[in-house]
């Protein structure tokens, strides 16, 4: 199955692929000229030469790059809190029962509300700015980290810890050279799935309570009547989550390689 | 059996302790009960929100039914394009190569962004949101279908070509059956996003809903009604995942995993 530039496959998959992208810009201008579409979207060409711009001109009080970095360290800051408390609850429901019977109930009732429908309640308690977005983020991917390590931490072998209790092991040691181990697989999907919820509820929160970032920049692009800064808003958000997930799972590949769910 | 009685027994007291330190909290005024109302007054207003207006002009019960509507619209449309879309992605090489590059484009872009678009399109109506709601459905929804027909053993297809199938009878009776467990995977990932989405749309814009009645209560400083309405939100974004693990078990044959 390799695949070089020239082969007959590979020609028809640039073929087509580039076909429906073209299908795709033809249909686009071609509702921007012929209907009402146009009157409220750019064309493809106004978008792209909008998004290139963006990148020197500030739209409202930072380029292009700079509403993204902002994102970026939202998500970052509010995502590594939630991605180390989630491991450290979800490993401590998982391993212990005793930890599982206090927790899991009042957890239960926290972990099907998205983090988006905290945004109220974020506001009315913190108060608008940088910490309510934060929990807000944090919120977003806490209970997917925590129900996976979790799963991680109870579907462990058994007959491991059998043996390991033979030998004379201790708790803390079946604990740091089984458990954690085996859950690290797990821990790697929950920390895919929670950064892309992490990345969706900073966008909301952005939405709703920000002045600036990625966020921001689309809502302001609809309440300005300027859709091009819409159309920008969505590519590079596009371009980040897509950027942000690879590189996880690049990572993943290389902490896990032992790991049969990581192929 | 009796380990099991002592760890819901301990589930209990845990629970009901947290209820009970919750309640004094709030009514000893450590924490005011204008940012954390006591549970008990969380049920008042849920019981009042029932039968009243106020806040925010419509009873809880029509906000619960515009959110279930909206979402299940959205919800539906987008598993009904998505999944056979994918199927035909995995199935038929050139439709995979006319629409993946497409596809790849559209994916990485979360559903929330696309609200402000729609909304410009359709206004705060019914419309924006279930456009929403279908691309967040959608698209998990062909991811998972495409990946799950992709999966399929070569040799089970084999076995059907040997015995003399169609290249349909391939794909309607061993393809899609084995693509069963992921496609259903699929749709528990879109329902969860729909139900976010959904919530994130209306609390941008809209006129009713329970992410709007939560959105209107918090600029009215009526945090008890916010309560009640996230609280809901969980609800029956649970009860909507508890009835399609009920749908998976019915009609997906084996393939579960553990």
């Amino acid at each position: 199955m390799t695949k070089t530039l020239f082969s007959k496959d590979s020609r028809e998959t640039w073929f087509y692929g580039i076909m429906g992208l073209l299908v795709f810009l033809l249909v686009w201008q071609a509702a921007c000229i012929f209907t009402d579409f146009g009157r409220i979207f750019p064309t493809p060409g106004v978008s792209l030469s909008a998004f290139f711009h963006a990148f020197i001109e500030p739209i409202g009080r930072y380029t292009l790059l700079g509403h993204i970095s902002i994102s970026l360290r939202r998500v970052l800051i509010g995502y590594t809190l939630s991605s180390i408390s989630g491991i450290i609850i979800g490993l401590l429901m998982g391993y212990s029962k005793l930890a599982h019977a206090i927790i899991y109930p009042i957890f239960s009732i926290i972990r099907p509300i998205p983090g988006i429908a905290w945004i109220p309640l974020a506001i009315l308690w913190i108060g608008i700015g940088e910490p309510t977005i934060h929990f807000i983020i944090f919120m977003g991917g806490f209970s997917q980290m925590v129900m996976n390590t979790m799963d991680g931490a109870q579907h462990i072998d058994m007959e491991l810890v059998g043996v390991a209790k033979v030998l004379g092991a201790k708790e803390s040691q079946i604990f740091r050279k089984i458990v954690l181990p085996s859950s690290i697989p797990y821990i790697f999907t929950g920390l895919q799935t929670s950064l892309s919820t992490s990345w969706m509820a900073v966008l909301a929160a952005e939405m709703i309570t920000a002045r600036e970032g990625a966020g921001w920049l689309i809502i302001a692009g609809m309440q300005t009547g300027k859709i091009e800064n819409n159309v920008i808003g969505m590519i590079s958000i596009g371009a980040v989550g897509l950027v942000l997930a690879t590189l996880l799972r690049n990572s993943e590949r290389r902490l896990c390689r032992w790991s049969v769910r990581s192929r | 059996m009796k380990e099991k009685t002592k760890y819901i027994v301990i589930s209990i007291i845990s629970f009901v302790l947290f209820l009970v330190i919750w309640d004094l909290v709030s009514k000893s005024g450590l924490i005011s009960a204008k940012k954390l109302p006591a549970p008990s007054k969380l049920f008042e207003t849920f019981i009042y929100k029932i039968f009243n207006k106020n806040p925010d002009g419509n009873t809880l019960g029509i906000h619960i039914l515009t959110s279930l509507k909206e979402a299940l619209i959205g919800f539906f449309f987008g598993i009904v394009i998505g999944v056979p879309l994918g199927i035909s992605m995995a199935w038929f090489k050139k439709f995979d190569k006319f629409f993946s590059p497409l596809f790849d484009l559209i994916k990485p872009i979360p559903p929330v962004g696309w609200v402000p678009i729609m909304i410009t399109f359709f206004g705060i109506g019914i419309m924006s949101k279930v456009s929403v709601i279908f691309i967040a459905s959608f698209i998990p929804a062909v991811i998972n279908s495409y990946s799950g027909i992709k999966q399929t053993r070569d040799v089970h297809k084999w076995v059907a070509q040997t015995f003399g199938a169609s290249d349909r009878q391939v794909l309607f009776t061993v393809a899609i059956p084995s693509a069963g467990p992921m496609i259903f995977t699929g749709a528990r990932v879109a329902l969860n996003g729909s139900w976010v989405s959904l919530v994130a749309a209306e609390l941008i814009a809209s006129t009713k809903g329970l992410g709007y009645m939560i959105q209107t209560a918090r600029l009215v400083g009526r945090i008890d009604v916010v309560f009640v309405g996230v609280l809901v939100i969980g609800v029956f974004g649970a009860i909507m995942m508890e009835a399609l693990s009920l749908l998976e078990r019915r009609f997906v044959k084996g393939g579960r995993r553990s």
